[in-house]
């Protein structure tokens, strides 16, 4: 029975794999680009493949905690996959949006081509991501790491363009340091953890680690780092910003939503599951880590401020935002790791609609800068309202779901045993949820009450068609409405922070 | 079973060599049929040989005294004789295709098969003194074979080739006479001979000539300052760079490390000495070395032949953690190494069989035209990598349990060394891939239109390595059980 955790894995890759191969083989060929009837074939098998696999992982995740070993890759190291709380939020997150985000790529996909490569990965990265989150050793973790690495970056070079390739080569050096940095802490713990298998609290071996502390501080540092690539930390931050804004608008809002996270879940695992966090409560490690975090998330947002290109714009908020939860990982209270889960699962959601709302940009009148997106209220208000709305739910204004988790940040920030940082840590967020509001409230001020002298005085509908408009008004909603009821989020989440810290 | 298979192992193939040239072949495939079956049914006893295992050893004959060649097969003996043997015959089916539009092909063969034998005698020697006499004719026999398209670039690689190894053999030969004079046998004895009561204060003279002896057999195994040679040999015929200078020959380097330093030095006596910090010095610093280089390189034989420098390294790093946990790291590395670099090897010489092209930035849009190659080099260079899943995680994963657990700071900095180096292979191999795959957009791929998969005798052995190198990666528990009972003997 519990080998049913398998097939939300591998049927996607399986699906995907096939669609990749058809993709090659019509070029070997050279048959001629899908005919509409294929097309519509394809987005039934992709969306068909794909909500089975989301039912069957969300199935498996939600009726209780399971484990399943694969095989022994060494003497001691499975392939090991379990089941546990954490487990169950990230794949609970990831299976909605991955089927959002594939509804609404149906029609964006047609300009840019090449659907079934496109939607081969997207399928065969969504089994990547659930055997990633069921992982249950950093062994497995980190093999799924590397995959969900090789198999992404197909997306963000998509489009060919010789822009698309670099910013996809950059992305991959970038994560392979970040892997192998990581690597080399797991090297290290291996030797002085009991096993590498997560358990809540850590398994660190503290006679093995008495006198060697040094070296293990400085390991765990090199994972913080390493991990911290995926999730655009400070110093290996710089892979973001290019990377995301030229991949097309579905897989940008993929990976800054969601592939972002595993950086953040590799982090959590590590921290509180692995080292345990009362190792490194009070030590340079947790200092460097804090002081790191909150300078990624006022620089990106700095950034992210005077960017004159849309997506780029985003991808810098995205820099920022995730040090949100990374900087709620590191005060290693409870209340702030409550508001990192929190803020994880509000900012996939607000994340996405903002790239979506990119994406229709340019999918409708290929606006791609800000300044050019005056007056884009007339012409599309519906989807300026979604951008608003997520908008302010990722400034943080009640009652949307930005300010929850932002509360809970703070609050965790301030009971924390954290020295200066106690209130450092509020004023940084505050600052930066201010220029949050400076950089995305001016494309609504601007779409919806165009400046005076802008020459266009006709304004001609264009809302995105169904398939693309759903999807966000959805998003959107679920970024307003969570905040509005946090209450089974919060209990969740703070029942999960109690069982680590 | 009768020791004497030993020296028939060895000695058939260099008698089936020399014949080449004198036999009267009807045309090529005879000439094929006669290669293919003498390295089979050669190899076909090397494994009888190991699964039997005689216990004894075979003289071959005797110089003087103490001094003989003769042959003994032990476990380090059977991993190197193992490797050799099988890649030897699906290496020789794939030259088959590659020489086909080389001149002096009988010579070629001659030499590639004389070189079979001579590579077993090094991993079957029982003694020092054989070892050395098969290091050196090691080097003879292979430089036609470097020499082979007599070009003038061919010509100065083959004179570099000559003086880097001569001059290495006469750095070992000082280390030989040393073991001679102060071990109690010239035999390889799992934990080293030397003879503690001869040595009195004689404790740093030694050390010094263990240094110059590392770097004498070294230079084969291409550690810096002594690479110099490696890329330069890229000139050969593939079948050669592939087959020799990334597992023949450099292995035979690496391995007649691992005789001088765990059976004839021992490690008790060189551990934690200034010489063991200098020689892993020398290693860590090739490891990125030679990475940086293949990063630099354009042109895609030599690109992987730096690859190969630094991965030797790996395998040397290994040795010099002078713990059995290390030796079990080198010999695994040296291993899967054997399988991936061959492979990629064999994907560069697939495409300039089919294409004569040499340097990367040629290889635009390669990724549509030649599939199956191109799929086969992308998995070997995430092998090259370490991703999980495929062998070179395994040896990796090794080594570095080797050095965590040896606690000496220099291993350390290894590791970095090893993961800095892990970061630039995915840079060097994952950056063709990608441009084979995606060359872009406005890519023109008529300009590409020769461009073709090669046929199934060429291909057979790519499948053959990527199906192995999964196997290693998904199932090591064997093989890594195997070498540690080598390594339980120290």
């Amino acid at each position: 029975m519990s080998g049913l955790i398998l097939l939300p894995i591998f049927l996607p890759m399986i699906a995907g794999i096939g669609m990749l191969v058809s993709s090659a083989s019509a070029k070997w060929k050279k048959a001629p680009d899908l005919s509409a009837e294929g097309l519509r074939k394809l987005h039934i098998l992709a969306i068909t493949v794909l909500a089975v696999s989301a039912v069957l992982a969300l199935w498996t995740a939600w009726s209780g905690d399971v484990s399943f070993t694969l095989f022994y890759l060494m003497k001691d190291i499975p392939i090991f996959f379990h089941i546990d709380d954490v487990g169950r939020v990230f794949v609970t997150v990831i299976s909605i949006i991955w089927v959002v985000i594939c509804i609404y790529s149906f029609v964006y996909m047609k300009h840019e081509g090449e659907e079934r490569r496109f939607f081969g990965f997207y399928l065969v990265v969504y089994g990547v991501l659930v055997a990633l989150v069921f992982s249950g050793n950093l062994v497995t973790m980190y093999l799924f790491y590397e995959m969900m690495t090789l198999t992404s970056m197909p997306l963000v070079l998509h489009n060919g363009s010789r822009e698309a390739i670099m910013a996809a080569l950059k992305y991959l050096f970038y994560s392979m340091c970040g892997a192998y940095l990581g690597l080399f802490g797991i090297f290290f713990l291996y030797k002085y953890c009991s096993s590498l298998t997560f358990t809540p609290g850590g398994t660190l071996d503290m006679a093995l680690v008495s006198g060697n502390q040094g070296i293990v501080l400085a390991a765990v540092f090199a994972m913080l780092i390493g991990f911290g690539v995926k999730a655009g930390m400070l110093p290996l931050h710089a892979w973001l910003p290019t990377a995301h804004p030229v991949a097309p608008s579905p897989a940008s809002a993929a990976l800054s939503g969601i592939i972002v996270k595993s950086g953040v879940l590799a982090v959590i695992r590590t921290v509180y599951y692995i080292v345990g966090p009362d190792f490194i409560r009070g030590t340079w490690v947790q200092t460097a880590w804090m002081v790191l975090t909150l300078l990624t998330v006022f620089m990106g947002s700095m950034l992210a401020f005077r960017e004159p290109v849309f997506k780029k714009r985003l991808a810098y908020s995205t820099v920022s935002q995730v040090s949100y939860i990374l900087f709620g990982l590191s005060a290693l209270s409870p209340a702030a790791m409550t508001g990192a889960l929190l803020h994880v699962v509000f900012h996939a959601f607000i994340k996405c609609t903002l790239f979506l709302t990119a994406g229709i940009f340019i999918f409708q009148c290929g606006k791609t800068r800000v300044e050019e997106l005056n007056g884009i209220g007339k012409e599309m208000p519906k989807t300026l309202w979604c951008y608003t709305f997520a908008s302010l739910a990722l400034i943080g204004i009640p009652p949307t779901s930005g300010f929850i988790s932002k509360w809970y940040l703070a609050q965790g920030a301030l009971e924390a045993n954290i020295g200066v940082f106690r209130w450092i840590g509020p004023v940084v967020l505050l600052i930066s949820a201010l220029l949050t509001a400076g950089y995305l409230l001016p494309v609504t001020m601007n779409g919806f009450f165009p400046a005076k002298g802008t020459e266009q005085t006709e304004w001609k509908k264009q809302e995105p068609p169904y398939l693309m408009l759903l999807p966000l008004v959805f998003l959107a909603a679920m970024a307003v409405l969570l905040g509005v009821f946090p209450n089974p989020l919060i209990r969740y989440f703070s029942q999960i922070a109690s069982t680590v810290l | 079973m009768n020791a004497a298979i030993f020296a028939v192992v060895v000695l058939l193939p260099i008698l089936a060599g020399v014949l080449i040239p004198l036999l009267p072949f009807r045309n090529r495939t005879a000439m094929m049929i006669y290669i293919e079956a003498a390295v089979l049914i050669n190899s076909v006893l090397v494994f009888t040989a190991l699964l039997h295992r005689p216990e004894d050893a075979f003289v071959l004959f005797r110089f003087t005294g103490n001094l003989s060649i003769s042959f003994r097969l032990d476990g380090l003996g059977t991993v190197f004789a193992g490797i050799v043997s099988a890649l030897w015959p699906l290496a020789t089916l794939y030259a088959f295709e590659y020489m086909k539009h080389e001149n002096h092909e009988k010579i070629f063969f001659m030499f590639y098969t004389i070189t079979y034998g001579v590579t077993l005698g090094i991993a079957l020697s029982e003694d020092i003194v054989t070892m050395y006499c098969f290091y050196e004719m090691l080097t003879l026999v292979t430089l036609p074979l470097i020499l082979h398209t007599l070009t003038r670039e061919a010509v100065l690689a083959s004179r570099t080739y000559l003086y880097y190894s001569l001059g290495g053999a006469a750095f070992a030969f000082i280390g030989m006479v040393f073991i001679l004079s102060y071990g109690t046998t010239s035999n390889f004895v799992p934990g080293g001979v030397l003879d503690i009561a001869r040595l009195g204060d004689h404790t740093n003279r030694l050390l010094i000539v263990y240094v110059l002896c590392f770097c004498g057999f070294s230079v084969k195994a291409a550690m810096f300052p002594f690479s110099g040679w490696l890329p330069k040999a890229g000139v050969a015929p593939t079948p050669v760079t592939a087959l020799l200078h990334a597992v023949a020959v450099v292995k035979a380097g690496a391995f007649t490390v691992m005789r001088v330093t765990y059976y004839s030095f021992g490690t008790d006596f060189l551990r934690g000495t200034w010489a063991q910090y200098v020689v892993m010095a020398l290693v860590v610093f090739t490891i990125v070395y030679g990475c940086s280089r293949a990063l630099k390189e354009t042109h895609l034989k030599r690109r992987l032949a730096w690859s190969t420098v630094s991965n030797l390294s790996y395998i040397l790093f290994g040795v010099v953690m002078m713990t059995p946990l290390g030796l079990v790291g080198a010999l695994s590395h040296m291993i899967f190494h054997a399988v991936m670099k061959i492979c990629s090897f064999f994907c560069a010489g697939a495409v300039i069989y089919k294409t004569g092209r040499n340097y990367i930035h040629e290889l635009n849009g390669f990724g549509r035209k030649m599939p199956k190659v191109f799929i086969i080099f992308t998995i070997s260079g995430m092998a090259l990598m370490g991703v999980p899943g495929l062998c070179g995680f395994i040896s990796k994963w090794n080594l570095v349990k080797a050095a965590v657990d040896s606690k000496n700071p220099l291993a350390y900095a290894g590791i970095a060394a090893l993961l800095v180096s892990a970061l630039l292979t995915a840079i060097y191999m994952l950056s063709i891939s990608v441009r084979a795959f995606f060359p872009g957009r406005d890519f023109d791929y008529s300009t590409i239109q020769d461009v073709e998969d090669p046929n199934w005798m060429m291909m057979l052995p790519l499948v053959i390595f990527v199906i192995a190198m999964f196997c290693f990666g998904l199932h090591s528990a064997p093989v890594i059980r195997g070498l540690e009972s080598i390594a339980a003997l120290m």
